[in-house]
């Protein structure tokens, strides 16, 4: 079933030094206009719950108006963000670079619209996170005066976009464009902030789905030397869900002790790749082994995987991560790795939070029905590749630097059917 | 040699009637406090086996929930027992909170009683993480004989833990008055001065305690901020210390760790025999038969445990006696006891045997009063 609220990309990367520089202080008048917008909008809502509640459908007058102020939204996010370079209108009117698509007003289930706000609140949660932090999706990553005036009083961060217009606007200011990695993660966050807003709006009545595919372009990954491959049905044990953390704990114990080996094993790996050019196999497969220990432990404890792990890191788990045989690597690359390596951590510290929200919302839902919603797993599962290929580059295993996009997989692999596309419902 | 003891041979305990020692209302309420907590004792215990025995036999079917291996999922297995364990005394847990509550002995929430404990929980999933590693690494080298390597390592384990425990609660010195009293009790006592420390657990309880913990270097005393709270003497708090330090004196913990090493080399054979229709200890599948044999052995050996704790008991309450030299204080203290924390002056037979590791409060009494008599 086709996403109701999709997100459409059409951005070329390419930046102005100069815009990008100002960004901030450009948007002032956004800033003030979003403000404005959201004071009429709260009262709008309000008047159009009351409506799809008598009526069974929101008016159409006031559905094209929150559409506009969500596309509006989501259009200043993503140039604040740096997701996006033109300087947005002010009226929402489709056709920025990124944007998104918006359903017709339709019928919607009363109960539905009743507990909107009750229901919206793990979408809220997780938008806080991966998107913009605000009702509009906008401008919650800088802090705006919208976001304050009432999303900001349900939650506040907007964490990954923070930290990928914080890392944009050095990477944009040097090369002239936006790595297309970090700018398909905001548009990601603005893209899910959106699907929140119409929720909660009563644009449209589809619970947001926090699968990347599900709602936007296929994102893709370029070629990598650490891939993750899932292999999961979803389904949950209520039982080991219940005690996750305590279960997991022996496993924190001894990735504990198998980091402090693992960092001096880099070191060793650093001084010999410097002089060789390429990892020490031995030391490769330490590591190597390591990593993809810690993505299996990760991918347990935040239910991203249900069975639990082996404490060898060795290949096979629902959650794996692939890891291809020592290849050369860069010198100078690998002197200045630990400097090179901190954008990265920051991403992760993002995907991390992000990670952290999934786990909690998993663990209620995987409670009630078994199952780890499809979406939540998806991003789960991102989260983990991700962070996978930041230790794996920290730890000298690759000189590949990792990759921010919201992707599972390269661009010629195909996409796995989404049985449980909008499972996040549920939850 | 471990029953030896410094209370004197033949010392003839007066015989006292609990209607004389204690008020009536102040006897029945202790005894009807306790009687429902025994009730909730049996209760936990009956459901506690018949979850394990389910598990024995359906549980192994967790295994499929593991990607592990073998020494992994027997981990997993253990931890899931755990987990049912816990599950299955949440209702009794809060029925004794109920209880406190009713009867003023705490004030902690349903909530506090349901989390307060989870690292403890924590601690104890990865003991038997730990203690599995260790059996099914052994009985996949000696599938058979397993239990004579593992009995050692458990004894190893179990002194380690003795020894470290002192610095696993949080604690405060305790006052320039009881470090004092302490130092001038242990020279009685003809040994170094432990540690005093104190514990705040007014959040959770009103009951008065103390322990002795460690050995050698680590060996602490501590009181519990109940016993500070103003409600017993100073007298009486000097008798607790000195019982406290007649356990030191008495090598009591050492001792307990030579009981356990007795009993540690049978336990894990009994555990080894019934596992073996499983396959033995080195199949995953035989974790929850040995959960339900472990737990079966330790309420089966309750009784002895329990008849060598008061052994030791007794013999710090005498100590204590020859330290203060102070019947009265020892006597007001246990009173108290009844009185203040509701513990049954005289409790049936059957609960002596399974639930108290310290004689009664009318045994205490009537020590106390031997002492006097056999002092004058």
């Amino acid at each position: 079933m086709d996403a109701p609220v999709r997100l459409v990309v059409t951005d070329d990367l390419r930046r102005s030094r100069l815009t990008v520089f100002f960004r901030l202080l450009l948007a002032l008048p956004h800033f003030f206009w979003i403000v404005l917008w959201t004071i009429v909008v709260v009262p709008a809502a309000i008047i159009c719950w009351f409506a799809a509640l008598a009526t069974g459908r929101p008016p159409t007058g006031l559905h094209r108006f929150l559409s506009a102020y969500i596309r509006y939204g989501a259009h200043l996010a993503a140039y604040l963000s740096l997701a996006a370079n033109p300087y947005p209108g002010f009226t929402g009117e489709p056709g920025y670079p990124i944007d998104v698509e918006l359903p017709e007003a339709a019928p919607q289930p009363r109960w539905k619209t009743a507990l909107r706000l009750v229901l919206a609140l793990p979408a809220l949660l997780l938008a806080a996170v991966v998107g913009s932090g605000s009702i509009g999706g906008g401008g919650g990553g800088r802090g705006s005066g919208a976001d304050e005036s009432w999303g900001g009083f349900l939650f506040s961060g907007g964490g990954l976009l923070v930290v990928c217009a914080f890392l944009g606007w050095f990477a944009t200011l040097a090369l002239g464009r936006m790595p297309s990695g970090l700018r398909d993660l905001a548009a990601y966050g603005v893209g899910y902030s959106a699907q929140t807003s119409a929720y909660l709006l009563l644009v449209t009545d589809r619970y947001p789905s926090s699968d990347p595919d599900a709602a936007g372009p296929r994102w893709s990954l370029p070629p990598h030397a650490i891939g993750v491959e899932v292999d999961d049905d979803g389904r949950r044990s209520r039982l080991t869900v219940f005690f996750r953390l305590l279960l997991a704990l022996p496993h924190f114990v001894w990735l504990t002790l198998w980091s402090v080996a693992a960092v001096l094993a880099a070191l060793v790996n650093g001084i010999y790749t410097l002089v060789r050019g390429r990892s020490a196999a031995p030391l490769h497969r330490f590591l190597a082994a390591y990593v993809r220990y810690s993505a299996h432990v990760t991918a347990f404890a935040t239910l991203v995987g249900n069975r639990f792990p082996g404490f060898t890191g060795a290949p096979g788990y629902a959650v794996d991560i692939s890891i291809g045989a020592a290849e050369r690597q860069s010198r100078w690359v690998t002197l200045f790795r630990t400097i090179l390596v901190i954008p990265a951590f920051l991403v992760s510290g993002g995907l991390s939070a992000a990670l952290a929200v999934v786990a909690f919302l998993g663990w209620f839902a995987a409670l009630a029905t078994g199952r780890m919603p499809e979406g939540l797993r998806r991003l789960g599962a991102i989260a983990v590749r991700y962070l996978a290929q930041t230790s794996a580059y920290w730890l000298i295993v690759t000189d590949d630097y990792p990759y921010a996009s919201p992707a599972l997989r390269a661009a010629d692999e195909p996409i796995e059917p989404a049985a449980e596309l909008h499972g996040e419902a549920a939850a | 040699m471990l029953w030896q003891t410094r209370v004197p041979d033949g010392l003839r305990l007066p015989e006292l009637d609990n209607a004389r020692v204690f008020e009536g209302a102040a006897l029945e309420r202790a005894e009807t406090y306790e009687r429902f907590l025994r009730l909730d004792f049996i209760a936990s215990q009956l459901v506690l086996i018949v979850v394990l025995a389910l598990y024995a036999w359906r549980g192994a079917g967790f295994a499929r929930e593991s990607a592990a291996g073998r020494i992994g999922t027997g981990m997993l297995l253990g931890m899931i027992g755990l987990a049912l364990v816990w599950l299955s005394q949440v209702p009794f847990r809060l029925a004794e909170t109920w209880w406190d509550r009713r009867y003023d002995q705490s004030d902690a929430g349903y909530v506090t009683t349901l989390f307060e404990n989870w690292f403890a929980l924590g601690a104890e999933f990865l003991f038997i993480s730990l203690a599995l590693v260790i059996v099914m690494a052994l009985a996949g080298r000696f599938p058979r004989r397993w239990w004579i390597a593992a009995a050692p390592v458990f004894i190893g384990l179990a002194t380690l833990f003795a020894f470290v425990t002192p610095y696993l609660f949080p604690t405060e010195p305790a006052n320039a008055a009881l470090q004092a009293d302490a130092r001038r009790f242990a020279s009685a006592q003809e040994i170094e001065p432990p540690r005093l420390s104190v514990q705040d657990v007014s959040d959770f309880t009103d009951a008065p305690n103390a322990f002795a913990a460690g050995f050698g270097p680590t060996r602490r005393v501590v009181l519990w901020s109940t016993l500070l709270d103003g409600r017993f003497s100073e007298g009486e708090v000097e008798t607790v210390l000195a019982h406290e330090l007649g356990h030191h004196s008495g090598n009591h913990i050492l001792e307990s760790l030579a009981w356990y090493a007795l009993f540690a080399l049978p336990g894990t054979w009994l555990i080894a025999l019934a596992t073996r229709r499983r396959g033995g200890m080195r199949h995953p599948a035989a974790v929850p038969v040995s959960l339900l044999v472990l737990v079966v052995l330790q309420l089966g050996s309750l009784p002895l445990q329990n008849a060598i704790s008061r052994h030791m008991e007794e013999e710090a309450d005498w100590v204590a006696l020859e330290t203060t030299r102070d019947a009265d204080q020892a006597r007001g203290l246990f009173e108290k006891f009844t009185t203040l924390a509701l513990a049954d002056p005289d409790p049936p037979a059957w609960s002596t045997a399974l639930l108290d590791g310290h004689p009664s409060i009318l045994e205490r009494i009537e020590f106390a009063e031997a002492w006097r008599t056999r002092s004058r």
